[in-house]
């Protein structure tokens, strides 16, 4: 019956006119309960309809939760490199004009080292947990001190005794004067800044 | 009786069989039409533009009258097809050194989150164009440009995940 009512539904939206289309008729001897029969039809389709509009209607959300999702990951990213960005672009960090033009996202690793010996008297003053400064390339996993600077890996310029989250970093330049037999020139590597914030959890 | 009602159940079971092919033909049109729309996606990332403005001001080993040249100063040289004073010419160096940063900044595999790369520099006539692992539909992708004595510069690069 379910198929039938379909037929007529399908048919008179399709507009077909062809008589293999057309049903036969109901003849009153073959069904003696009509009128139940077609309330138990509409029931059927109502149930088929309703079932129908559900499906899309979680396929619809599934897609736009997708999205959700892919938004969030990007805000989330956006944030952290926002606050990596901040702190590599404020004058404690930055190369400003010490090494040529401006550059963006540059950080100038001679005044990092002196930041670092006078660190006691910045404690919260970027709101963070943890600040580090790691070579990429070329790599070297030692520490920075006076000793060993520039030739060194890591830069750990801050670290409170809290609990921590995970670390959100972005690229930046690692810029120092660096002699040569022709003099003082710039020499910039490629790093990360990697930054922790207070777990307040 | 018998052949009148037999007749209307094959009318019945040709109808319903039409109308599944119709319903079928429908969904295959609407799923084609799904599946071509699927094109690359970029998604734009913090992180690979960081990446790219940081790699460009990397100082290479290519040293000329003036002193060590930054990749952004090789791009231009090897635009120029000029050499280093160790006799090395600059895309070549430019080439290596790409590759090498690369290699060290971004785990590329089947087993990790990023399945391969792509970096393309612009003008193509330099023939800078590094690529490594499965191209996939989406990506993390970035591009800086600048621009040299009238001539434009570009620098794109893809990470496929």
């Amino acid at each position: 019956m379910v198929i039938k009512e379909t037929r007529w539904f399908l048919l008179n939206f399709l507009k077909l006119r062809n008589p293999i289309f057309q049903l036969p008729p109901m003849k009153s001897q073959l069904l003696r309960n009509r009128g139940q029969m077609k309330i138990q039809q509409t029931a059927f389709m109502l149930i088929a309809v309703t079932l129908f509009f559900v499906l899309v209607g979680i396929f619809v959300l599934v897609f736009m939760f997708s999205g959700l999702r892919q938004s969030a990951t990007l805000l989330e990213e956006e944030n952290a490199m926002l606050l990596v960005t901040k702190l590599a672009n404020s004058p404690e960090f930055a190369c400003m004009s010490s090494f040529g033009s401006s550059k963006l996202s540059c950080v100038d690793a001679d005044k990092v080292m002196m930041l670092k010996e006078q660190i006691d008297k910045y404690s919260g003053f970027w709101g963070v947990a943890e600040i580090k400064i790691r070579k990429v390339y070329p790599t070297n996993g030692e520490e920075c001190d006076f000793g060993n600077y520039p030739n060194c890996g890591v830069i750990e310029l801050y670290s409170e005794d809290v609990n921590k989250l995970p670390a959100v970093s972005n690229f930046v330049s690692l810029c120092w004067k660096e002699n040569s037999d022709s003099g003082i020139y710039a020499k910039c590597e490629l790093a990360r800044l990697m930054v922790k914030s207070e777990d307040k959890r | 009786m018998r052949k009148e009602m037999r007749k209307k159940g094959q009318e019945e079971m040709v109808g319903f069989i039409l109308i599944i092919v119709i319903v079928a033909v429908i969904l295959l049109i609407f799923l084609g039409f799904a599946l071509r729309n699927s094109k690359e996606v970029e998604i734009k990332s913090y992180e690979v533009q960081g990446f790219l403005q940081s790699v460009l001001q990397y100082t290479s080993d290519c040293k000329d009258a003036l002193g060590f040249l930054s990749i952004q100063d090789l791009i231009f040289s090897c635009y120029k097809d000029e050499g280093c004073l160790n006799e090395k010419s600059a895309c070549e160096v430019l080439n290596s050194t790409l590759e090498e940063i690369i290699k060290e900044s971004w785990a590329v595999g089947e087993d990790t989150p990023t399945r391969g790369y792509e970096l393309r520099i612009l003008p193509e006539a330099m023939g800078i164009f590094l690529k490594k692992g499965n191209v996939t539909k989406n990506y993390r992708g970035a591009s800086r440009d600048f621009t040299k004595r009238g001539v434009d510069y570009d620098v794109l690069f893809k990470l496929y995940n």
